[in-house]
Formats: C-alpha cells, sequence, structure tokens
C-alpha cells in the first residue's frame, strides 16, 4: 500500500501566557491510501490542530509531514496553497461556503483556480451533484440551503478536482443525525469510487463507528490507533 | 490569469453583500469627484476671466517693442529706432505667424488735458482703429458716443477723466504734449466718446487718439511706433508663442524685443501658477480624504471576511489571490464612483458654464495686477480636468484597497477558521 499522509515526531506548540499549549505531542502516523481514517478525541485533544498541520495551515513546531511523496514542512505559502488545489480537498465543521456564490459556483470554485473550462466544470459538478443528492439545486446561494445540502456542497467542493486526500473537521458536528449518516454515505461512495482517502476528525461515536481506522487523540497525544474490520457500505 | 474571472466576479459580488455601505462609500467619492473638478472649474473659470481680462482690454496676449523701450518707455525708443520701420510690411510679419490671431500697431505719449478751467495728465495712446478691435476689448468699452475716426483729430477719454475735467461730448479738449523734436506740440480735439473699463488707473488717466493723429502732435513719422499688441489663440501658450516670434522676428535684423503678457504683468501670471498649484493641492487634499474613508471601509469588510479568505487559502489560493480581489475590489468600487461620479458632474458643470451665477450681491469684483474679476461665479472646463480628477479618483481607490489587501493576505487561515 503507498502512503498518502505520513508525520514523524510531530510536534505543535502554541506560544501562549502563562505556559504554552501543547496541542500536539509527537506525534507518528502513516495513513495508507485509500483508506477512511476517523481521528476521534475529546474538544482540545489536538485533532484540528493536526489537520490543519496536515493541510499546510499551519506549521509544525517539530517533526516533518509528507504528502504522498512529498516532504512539506518547508514548503512556501505559495506551494502549500498549489498544493492543496492538487492534491488535497478540505471540509470544515460549519461549511464555509461562500455566500456570494451559488451552490454551483461553490462547488466548481477549485476547478476554477485550477483553469479547468467552463463546460468541464459544469459537467463535473452536474455529475457529483447528482450522485449526491444536490440536483436543482445548482442556483442556490448557501443561505438558501439546509446545514446537510450545505454540507453536501462542501464536501462536493473538496472532491471535484479529484484530490488524493480529504481532510474534514469535524464535518458533521453541525448536523442532526440523519444528515450525519447521509453525508457518511457520500463520503464512504467516493471514497470506494475514486479510492479518495478521508481524514476526518470527529467525537460523534456513530460517525468514528463508520470508519475504517479510528485514531483516538487525547492531550495531543495518540491514546489508541486501531482497524475496525466492517464493511459497511449502506444502500 | 486563468481565474482572474473569478476573483472580479467574486469582488463585485462582495461590494454588493452591504449595499449601503457600498452606496455610502461610492457616493462619498462620487462627491469627491464633484468637488474636485467643479473646483478646478471655478477657479479655472476665475483665472481664464482674470487672464482675459487682463489682456483682452488693453495688454494683448503678446507684445513687440525696440529692445531699450521698456522699463522706461522713453518716447525716442521707437521699433526701428528713429528711422522707424515699414508697418504694413512689419504687422504683415507679424500676422504670417501661424499662432497670431491680430495684431495692432501703438504709441505713446504723456500730455496735459484742458478742457475749460480744469486740466488734467494724462496718458496719451495712439491706436489704430481699425486694428485694435482685433486684438483688444478696450473700444468696445465705449459707452458713450463712438470709437475714433482716423484724421479728425478726436479723442477718447475715461469716464473717470471726463467727470475730472468737468467736459462733455462734443467739447473740445487741448492736448498739450512733448514731441519727438523736443518742441511742445498742441492742437485741439474733439472728445467723442467716453469708455469705462471698470478699472480706475485706465478709467483716470488714459486718453486714447487715433495712432496718425499721436504721431502728428508729436511731430513723429508714421514709420514710428512704440508698440506692437498681438492676441494669439490661447492665452496660456503665450509664452511659447513670444518665444517662437522672437526667433522669427530675429532675422528681420530689428533690434525687437518680444513679451508675453507673462513677462508684462508678472503678478498676474505669478498669481496663475499658484493657484494651478492650489488647484493640485485641494484635489490632492479632497482625494487623500476619500482614500482614508475607503481604506476604513474597505478595511472593515476584509476583516468581516477573515474567515472567507481562510477557506479559500485552505481550497488552494495563494496569498496574492486574497489581495488580488481586494484590489479588484477597489477597482470596481472606483468605476462605480466614477459613473455616478461623472453623472452629477457632467450635467452641474455644463449649467454652471452655461449660466454662470451673478455673485453681485455679496461681492463687487476686485482686480489683480490690472485684471479685473467681475463677481461672477464663472466655471470653465476642459477635457483635461475630469480625466484627471477621473484618474484621482482611481488612484484613490485602488491605493485605498492596497493596505487592506495586504491585510487579507496576511489573514493566518487556521487562525480565523478558528475565530481567534
Ligand atoms: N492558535 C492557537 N493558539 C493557542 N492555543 C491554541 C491555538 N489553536 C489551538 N489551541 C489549543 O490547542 C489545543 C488543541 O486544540 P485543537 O487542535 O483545536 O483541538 P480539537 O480540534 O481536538 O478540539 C487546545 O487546548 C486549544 O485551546
Ligand atoms: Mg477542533
Amino acid at each position: 500500500m503507498k502512503t498518502a499522509v505520513r508525520t514523524t515526531n510531530l510536534w505543535k506548540i502554541y506560544p501562549q501566557e502563562p505556559d504554552p499549549v501543547e496541542a500536539v505531542r509527537d506525534i507518528s502516523i502513516k495513513i495508507e491510501t485509500g483508506d477512511f481514517v476517523a481521528m476521534a478525541g475529546p474538544s482540545g485533544s489536538g485533532k484540528t490542530t493536526m489537520l490543519n498541520m496536515i493541510g499546510g495551515l499551519t506549521r509544525p513546531s517539530q517533526g516533518q509531514i509528507s504528502i504522498g511523496d512529498q516532504e512539506i514542512t518547508e514548503m512556501t505559502d505559495k506551494d502549500l496553497a498549489q498544493l492543496r488545489l492538487e492534491h488535497i480537498g478540505f471540509v470544515f465543521q460549519s461549511y464555509n461556503l461562500l455566500p456570494v456564490l451559488t451552490a454551483l459556483e461553490n462547488a466548481e470554485f477549485t476547478l476554477l483556480l485550477s483553469g479547468i473550462p467552463k463546460d468541464e466544470r459544469r459537467k463535473r459538478v452536474l455529475e457529483l451533484f447528482n450522485k449526491i443528492g444536490l440536483s436543482g439545486l445548482e442556483d442556490r446561494k448557501p443561505g438558501k440551503l439546509s446545514g446537510g445540502q450545505q454540507q453536501r456542497v462542501a464536501v462536493a467542493r473538496a472532491v471535484v478536482a479529484n484530490p488524493a486526500l480529504i481532510l474534514a473537521d469535524e464535518p458533521t458536528a453541525n448536523l442532526d443525525s440523519k444528515a450525519s449518516a447521509d453525508l457518511l454515505d457520500v463520503m464512504e461512495r467516493l471514497n470506494q469510487d475514486h479510492g479518495t482517502t478521508f481524514l476526518f476528525s470527529t467525537h460523534d461515536p456513530r460517525v468514528m463507528e463508520r470508519s475504517r481506522r479510528l485514531i483516538t487523540l487525547v492531550d495531543g497525544q495518540i491514546e489508541s490507533d486501531k482497524r475496525q474490520n466492517h464493511l459497511s457500505v449502506s444502500s | 490569469m486563468a481565474h482572474d474571472r473569478l476573483w472580479w466576479r467574486v469582488a463585485w459580488r462582495n461590494l454588493w453583500r452591504n449595499r449601503l455601505r457600498t452606496l455610502i462609500t461610492a457616493s462619498g467619492l462620487a462627491f469627491g469627484y464633484l468637488g474636485a473638478v467643479l473646483m478646478v472649474g471655478v477657479s479655472d473659470g476665475m483665472l481664464v476671466e482674470l487672464i482675459e481680462n487682463g489682456t483682452r482690454l488693453m495688454l494683448g496676449e503678446v507684445q513687440v517693442h525696440s529692445e531699450d523701450y521698456l522699463p522706461e518707455r522713453n518716447m525716442h525708443r521707437t521699433i526701428g529706432g528713429y528711422e522707424g520701420t515699414d508697418l504694413e510690411i512689419f504687422l504683415n510679419q507679424i500676422n504670417s505667424q501661424e499662432d497670431v490671431t491680430a495684431a495692432a500697431p501703438r504709441a505713446y505719449g504723456g500730455g496735459l488735458l484742458s478742457s475749460g478751467e480744469e486740466t488734467q495728465a494724462a496718458l496719451l495712446m495712439g491706436i489704430d482703429p481699425d486694428r485694435e478691435p482685433h486684438v483688444t476689448t478696450l473700444l468696445s468699452r465705449v459707452v458713450h458716443g463712438r470709437p475714433l475716426v482716423t484724421g479728425a483729430n478726436e479723442i477718447l477719454l475715461g469716464s473717470e477723466m471726463v467727470e475730472q475735467l468737468g467736459t462733455a461730448l462734443g467739447d473740445e479738449i487741448v492736448v498739450v504734449a512733448p514731441s519727438s523734436d523736443g518742441s511742445m506740440g498742441n492742437d485741439l480735439f474733439t472728445l467723442v466718446g467716453t469708455f469705462d473699463t471698470g478699472i480706475p488707473a485706465i478709467d483716470q488717466n488714459y486718453g486714447l487718439l487715433a495712432l496718425s493723429d499721436l504721431q502728428f502732435l508729436m511731430a513723429m513719422d508714421p514709420a514710428r511706433i512704440h508698440e506692437v499688441a498681438i492676441t494669439v489663440g490661447n492665452a496660456q501658450d503665450s509664452p511659447r508663442i513670444a518665444e517662437t516670434l522672437r526667433e522669427f522676428l530675429s532675422d528681420t535684423e530689428l533690434p525687437v524685443q518680444v513679451s508675453s503678457w507673462t513677462d508684462l504683468r508678472p503678478e498676474l501670471a505669478e498669481m496663475v501658477s499658484l493657484m494651478n498649484a492650489f488647484h493640485f493641492i485641494v484635489v490632492i487634499i479632497i482625494f487623500g480624504m476619500a482614500a482614508f474613508g475607503v481604506a476604513n471601509t474597505m478595511l472593515i469588510g476584509t476583516f468581516e471576511r477573515r474567515r472567507e479568505f481562510a477557506v479559500v487559502r485552505a481550497l488552494g489560493t495563494a496569498p496574492i489571490g486574497i489581495g488580488q480581489t481586494v484590489v479588484y475590489e477597489g477597482i470596481v468600487l472606483g468605476m462605480i464612483s466614477l459613473v455616478a461620479g461623472s453623472l452629477i458632474t457632467w450635467p452641474i458643470l455644463v449649467w454652471l458654464h452655461n449660466s454662470p451665477i451673478d455673485l453681485t450681491q455679496v461681492s463687487s469684483g476686485f482686480s489683480v495686477g490690472g485684471a479685473q474679476w467681475r463677481p461672477v461665479l464663472r466655471v470653465e472646463y476642459s477635457i483635461e480636468s475630469p480625466i484627471v480628477a477621473g484618474l484621482g479618483l482611481f488612484l484613490t481607490s485602488i491605493l485605498a484597497a492596497v493596505y487592506p489587501a495586504w491585510k487579507a493576505t496576511r489573514v493566518l487561515p487556521a487562525d480565523a477558521l478558528a475565530d481567534r
């Protein structure tokens, strides 16, 4: 199996008065390509910090991170942006769609940044919308969509350019259980159809349970890391 | 760049997100534009008025003298010396210059005017009644009677001089003047008209005679004149035209001096350049103030959108892309303001130009360096000032966007996403 993400002795210390916060303490993990990994742990355990460091949004205090075969710790902001554009999709807890753009425009955002022609963009987004139950909502602004719909647009935005890795920070935290389950379905399907690697954080047991690998953090350290042997593709 | 269109679209829509704020900011800029253009228009109007009155009335825009005539104005120092010069040929040479609209010959003398018991010293100015009106408006200021006829010993006097002499139209005036041969010339002249220029120095002191009549009185050959007054297309161009004429006339080998009104009325020229500099400063102040207002608004706008900047950074936008969309916002705001500004400015400008506001109620006017300013709010506009002000406005909105744009590129994505 190829490695999608590898961290080596990763530390993140936030300088803060009176005492610096050690948000991530010496974490080394390896995530395989095509895996579907949940990162669990109580609030403040370092999940967001880990995801942000892996995505190049936060610089580690110490240690190394590789995405595929690229070592990213020394990259410039500009190169990191390019890396994200080509290889990484982000999904956030609070959807974070751009309010001035329609669902379709939000979803095609990264394709636009990559300079994909309009016809191709539309085709890919419409196909994806169809697959994840967003057909007919293309022209709505985020304010006119439910939370579940917004989060599915956000997932579409993250996956549309076919990145190798999706980082999702508590993607279901703002959703009710039905919408959460639906979103998990969507993520699983994309994982299986495209072989996209998913790494998402959660503290919802029902979400953890659907991952194939569950890493649990406590106080910035790995408390447990286990494979879950289930083949749970509902629908 | 491939995704430029995306940033323009985002910039445009972001502007309309907070409609009221954008409208207020754009109105501020639009009124700044109105203010700048109008201010320049009004003071341009004032300058044109001053220059026109300073030159058109009597001076002309360019003058030619014998090189030793100024500043003493010695009566013997005529163009071409004691011989004088062939007037027709000389005037034709001057008129052949492209920028010269018209030229008129003049002679000057000092003298005493008497009517009845009263005697007054006067400046006698000999003019060509046919040529003078093409150069100056002096003869159009004749308010009673009529202009001069050559060879009939007629004289025009200023209204105040007429009052001081206690004389009336049709009266005989005794004119005594030292003549070129050292004797005293004296003759009777008929008062055929009075002029009123509104400038006391002229209305009190000048007597206008036909050129040949004055030459005869002063025992001067008809070939001898002291001055050629010239009018040109554009008064502001006078220094350049004078220079060209100077070079041209140096070929004729007459020792002449060519002066533009800026040399002859340095205080007026001073005032013109002072006011031009002043315009510039006011425009800078107006737009400088606007720049801070716009920058402040945009800074608030970008601060409110920190999280969105973080999101697009997370999606793979380079920091520069974030700055780009903020600058585009400034550009779009500038364009909206410019359109709005032009829409309110042009009608007002054209209207004021066509019907100047009469300020006689609040001011009686003033004069600077012999140039009179009538109390009328005259507005002049050129194609220049709206363009310059437009550029100013545009530059303002772009410059005002630079700092917020830079701040936006500095947003730390992780912090913004966590609302830290
Ligand atoms: N920018 C920051 N500055 C200071 N402390 C921070 C910052 N970001 C996170 N932390 C702290 O680091 C710890 C881990 O936070 P986080 O990674 O957000 O955990 P989680 O996502 O699991 O809730 C927390 O104690 C949090 O307060
Ligand atoms: Mg978190």
